[in-house]
């Protein structure tokens, strides 16, 4: 019988929690509300229903039932954005070709990664999860919601945002492809910058192709009931619908003359939706970049960890936002995406950034580059209630997250913080160590990613040798 | 023609009277080099034994009487043919032959099995070195000789689904029987589902889950577009070019008209889903077998109703809890607190003991997922895959001390892994008219101390029963 009674107690304990998705209604009170996209508004009240930010406005009144929050003295802001990240992902690179359309992070969220959680912590609601740069094209994106407390990788599923593409150029997809060859094979296209933009061209026009070959076959079906479809290629679909515009490329990249060169193939096949990573160079070809309309995305002062990254300026973000290049700054990594609030804030030390810019780079500006800003993004009634509560104002050093909302459900509280909150544990590893774990690796950026790759195919010594020689 | 019936008749009717004249009847069962005991006669009865006919339907003294491989009959009072050979079942328990529904069982390794070595291009491997022979089958590779088929029967299994080995697409399994002296003898007609896993490729593509994905589409949909094209050409050739044929798009050809089930063998929860999202997907037929961390999965199990497999591996236990009693370790899991505020630096103690608290409720839920899964009304059956056979019976009693009932878990052995394999009218339950698949124990099979003393596979006896000396199930060095 005790056996029952450890089954029922197991019961009550189970880590992950079932209920915890459901919207709820909630009136946070008496903040000083940073807008991003309205101004700042004191005082002021925000109600959330049913998940929707429905009034906003001094002394609301609120449904029976509506959990109060009381934030007088406290700032309240849209959920942070992180347009660049690898969390909660089984795999990042399947690295083991140039050319990966046809693979989705999708297919590889990992809800029990405490990493969710602790972006939360950061006042994080959005993340972009993106494949790794080992590859020209890389997989497919997933832009997810961080709601923790569900196994189901469909719960985090930002509804209805639209597909984003991977690409990689310069030394990652030329060293893993082109300079040492791993796993079982010898040095392969890329190896050199010229050969990054023929394999983005002979991507491209084989996508090209593919694509009219279908047209055409749908266009003789009409005639000719036994027209012979084309071979089947989930690769080409996704370049196709890349050529098609239904999916938004988001391309690894750091010298000017790379990016401009992607800006030119990309003019080639008619594709103007163009997020630049990182683009450490980006500030040299702003006008460039605001001409074609292309976005970028950038570390707000991390620079010099290899070689094509060494010329570099604080002033980056500033630089491209004075010239209209819409740009936010990301985390790629799952240490800095918890202060991704003091990374806006120093563009305000390299480049006067006003605070609404500033906040913008982390909120309204990734929106737009995820092409969510209708949903996320800025406090306004009918946008998603993803909001973060900040004891102090977020562009301060001083900045605490306090709570963080997604759809109204609240996510993180600081006054209700655990020591453990893992939905997945171990059960039979060596205490205090796990999956997740924050280690000195988590400050590698983007040479993290391709550690991992290189590592499941067996050829780790060597990268960790080169990385601690960049 | 004439010459085979004389030759039939000869063995049927000569055969045994030689072996009389030569043995005294003690000394039947002393042909210590023979695979399979020869029989005096073709029906066998084991006499006042407790049946158990199937879980919850047990006979407390009764006789049941095989012949030719069928049982002919069981009940309380059963007249035993004149010509039986009588087993006295005084203090013997016979059940159901177990059935273990996925196993490599009869499938030796080979250097095949994991393709690595150099390639000209990693991005476009051959499908052979990338771990794709969904084509592959398994029939052509059993050995009735390998070890694994004699130490499967020794755990009391009878029967089994084997599957070849390899990694994301190791082919085509089959039902087979756990005897007979060559792989013909073993196999049996009925479903032949098709081996899916999450095990990457070694060096080439694709070597991670998203990259298995997108492969798992691409063979799946291009194999779809060939059978419509290949289904023209076969009405019409005339003015087509010759349809492309592939032996490995066209293994897919009857899973995607619904005839051949996809079996994924999983290992977490997320792989799990993968395998559901890609039948949902597709629309093949999913059968789900590993399922460890299923318990993260069950409602979606059970809305599809999915034929379910459950591993019987287990997590270890921890090496803080390696030595620990039961009595101890329940009292950690009881305190376990999910809300603690410890500062680490105060009190270090007191944040490992809830660490370790909140490991042991983590591994629980793995040793409770059976019983859950029964208490949710899934059937499902066992299987050994991956694992070795021999803690086969401990991690079943895990289970069982985790909540899962005696019955249920011979309904796993059985009568619900017979349903799920469609073996159902000639397997997993003791019946007259099944095939004779018989597990005797001296004791019921779920105490710890009994032991599985003889086994009969479609009417072939395979261990002696006599369990002198140093025991008969797992030490058995009788004939094999």
């Amino acid at each position: 019988m005790k056996l029952v009674r450890l089954t029922g107690l197991l019961m009550a304990l189970l880590l992950v929690n079932a209920t915890s998705a459901i919207a709820q209604d909630v009136v946070i009170r008496n903040a000083t509300v940073l807008t991003v996209t309205g101004g700042t508004l004191e005082n002021t009240d925000v109600l959330i229903t049913g998940g929707i930010i429905s009034e906003i406005g001094k002394g609301l009144r609120t449904p029976r039932g509506t959990e109060e929050v009381d934030a007088t003295g406290k700032f309240v802001m849209p959920g942070i954005i992180d347009a660049h990240s690898h969390i909660a992902l089984s795999s990042v690179n399947e690295g083991s070709s140039p050319v990966t359309a046809e693979v989705s992070m999708e297919d590889v969220v990992n809800p029990y990664q405490i990493g969710i959680y602790r972006a939360s912590a950061g006042g994080v609601t959005t993340s972009h999860l993106m494949h790794g740069s080992a590859n020209v094209i890389g997989g497919q994106n997933e832009t997810v919601k961080h709601r923790w407390g569900s196994s189901d990788p469909n719960d985090l599923r930002f509804e209805g945002a639209p597909r984003t593409i991977k690409f990689a150029l310069g030394e990652n997809p030329t060293r893993v492809h082109g300079r040492r060859g791993t796993g079982g094979t010898g040095a392969i296209v890329p190896a050199t910058r010229m050969g990054v933009e023929q394999v983005l061209r002979n991507a491209f026009e084989h996508g090209k192709r593919y694509m009219e070959a279908w047209d055409a076959y749908d266009a003789e079906l009409a005639s000719n009931p036994r027209a012979v479809p084309p071979v089947w290629n989930e690769r080409m679909e996704v370049m196709a619908d890349i050529i098609r515009g239904e999916v938004l490329v988001h391309c690894h990249s750091y010298r000017a003359d790379e990016i401009v060169m992607l800006t030119r193939v990309l003019k080639d096949y008619g594709v103007d939706k163009i997020t630049f990573q990182h683009a450490n160079e980006a500030f040299k070809v702003a006008p460039e970049l605001a001409a074609y309309g292309a976005h970028a995305s950038v570390f707000s002062d991390w620079w010099s960890y290899k070689f094509e990254v060494y010329y570099s300026t604080a002033y980056n973000a500033a630089i491209l936002i004075r010239n209209g290049v819409i740009t936010s700054i990301n985390s790629d990594s799952g240490e800095l995406n918890r202060h991704l609030y003091h990374e806006a804030a120093k563009t305000q030390r390299y480049g006067n950034l006003e605070d609404d810019e500033a906040l913008a780079t982390i909120t309204i500006n990734p929106a737009i580059q995820l092409g969510i800003q209708d949903r996320v993004g800025s406090i306004e009634i009918g946008k998603d209630g993803d909001i973060a509560i900040f004891e102090g104002h977020p562009l301060s050093v001083y900045a605490v997250p306090e709570m963080t909302f997604v759809d109204g459900v609240k996510v993180f509280d600081r006054a209700a913080d655990p020591d453990d909150v893992r939905l997945e544990v171990d059960p039979e590893g060596a205490i205090g160590q796990y999956e997740g774990q924050i280690t000195s690796r988590d400050h590698f950026h983007d040479q993290n990613e391709v550690i991992d790759f290189l590592e499941a195919f067996g050829d780790l010594e060597d990268v960790i040798t080169e990385t601690t020689h960049n | 023609m004439p010459k085979q019936l004389f030759a039939a008749g000869w063995r049927r009717y000569v055969l045994p009277f030689l072996l009389l004249s030569f043995l005294p009847t003690s000394l039947v069962f002393a042909q210590k080099d023979s695979q399979d005991i020869p029989s005096v006669s073709e029906a066998t009865a084991i006499r006042g034994a407790r049946i158990v006919q199937a879980p919850g339907r047990v006979i407390e003294s009764g006789t049941i009487v095989i012949r030719n491989g069928v049982i002919e009959s069981v009940g309380r009072r059963v007249d035993i043919p004149y010509d039986a050979r009588i087993i006295d079942g005084d203090s013997l328990t016979v059940y159901a032959g177990f059935i273990d529904a996925l196993t490599n069982v009869g499938v030796p390794e080979s250097d095949d099995d994991n393709p690595t070595g150099s390639v000209p291009d990693r991005s476009n491997p051959t499908f052979e070195r990338a771990g794709i022979a969904p084509q592959k089958d398994v029939r052509m590779h059993l050995d009735a000789s390998d070890k694994s088929v004699a130490s499967h029967r020794q755990r009391g299994f009878t029967a089994a689904l084997a599957a070849p080995r390899g990694r994301m697409l190791p082919g085509q399994t089959s039902l087979v029987l756990l005897t007979g002296d060559k792989a013909s003898d073993m196999v049996l007609p009925g479903t032949r589902p098709v081996l899916f896993e999450f095990e990457g490729a070694q060096g080439v593509y694709p070597g991670t889950p998203m990259g298995m994905m997108a492969q798992f589409r691409q063979l799946y949909r291009e194999a779809d577009r060939r059978m419509g094209v290949q289904a023209m050409y076969d009405a019409n050739p005339s003015g087509l070019s010759r349809p492309p044929y592939d032996e490995v798009h066209a293994a897919f050809f009857s899973v995607i008209e619904g005839d051949t089930p996809i079996i994924s063998f999983t290992s977490d929860a997320l792989e799990l889903r993968r395998a559901l999202s890609l039948s949902d997907e597709l629309g093949f037929n999913l059968m789900a077998a590993g399922l460890n961390q299923g318990f993260d999965v069950m409602d979606e199990l059970m809305s599809r109703g999915i034929p379910t497999i459950v591993t019987l591996d287990i997590p270890d236990r921890p090496d803080w809890a390696a030595k620990a009693d039961q009595d101890s370790l329940d009292q950690v899991l009881a305190s376990y607190n999910d809300d603690t505020r410890t500062a680490t630096f105060r009190d270090i103690e007191a944040e490992k003991r809830n660490l370790e608290a909140k490991q042991l409720v983590a591994r629980t839920e793995f040793l409770t997922m059976p019983a859950r899964f029964a208490e949710a009304g899934i059937p499902f059956a066992f299987t050994t895959y991956g694992l070795s056979v021999n803690v086969m019976r401990r991690n079943m009693m895990e289970y069982i001390a985790n909540g899962l009932s005696e019955d249920d878990a011979l309904s796993a052995l059985t009568v619900d892994a017979a349903a799920i394999l469609g073996l159902s009218n000639v397997m997993g339950s003791l019946d007259a008219g099944k095939m004779a698949n018989l597990v005797v124990t001296d004791g019921n099979y779920f105490d710890k101390d009994s032991k599985v003393t003889i086994v009969f596979v479609d009417g072939n006896q395979h261990l002696t029963g006599d369990c002198s000396g140093s025991g008969c199930s797992d030490k058995f060095s009788w004939g094999n």
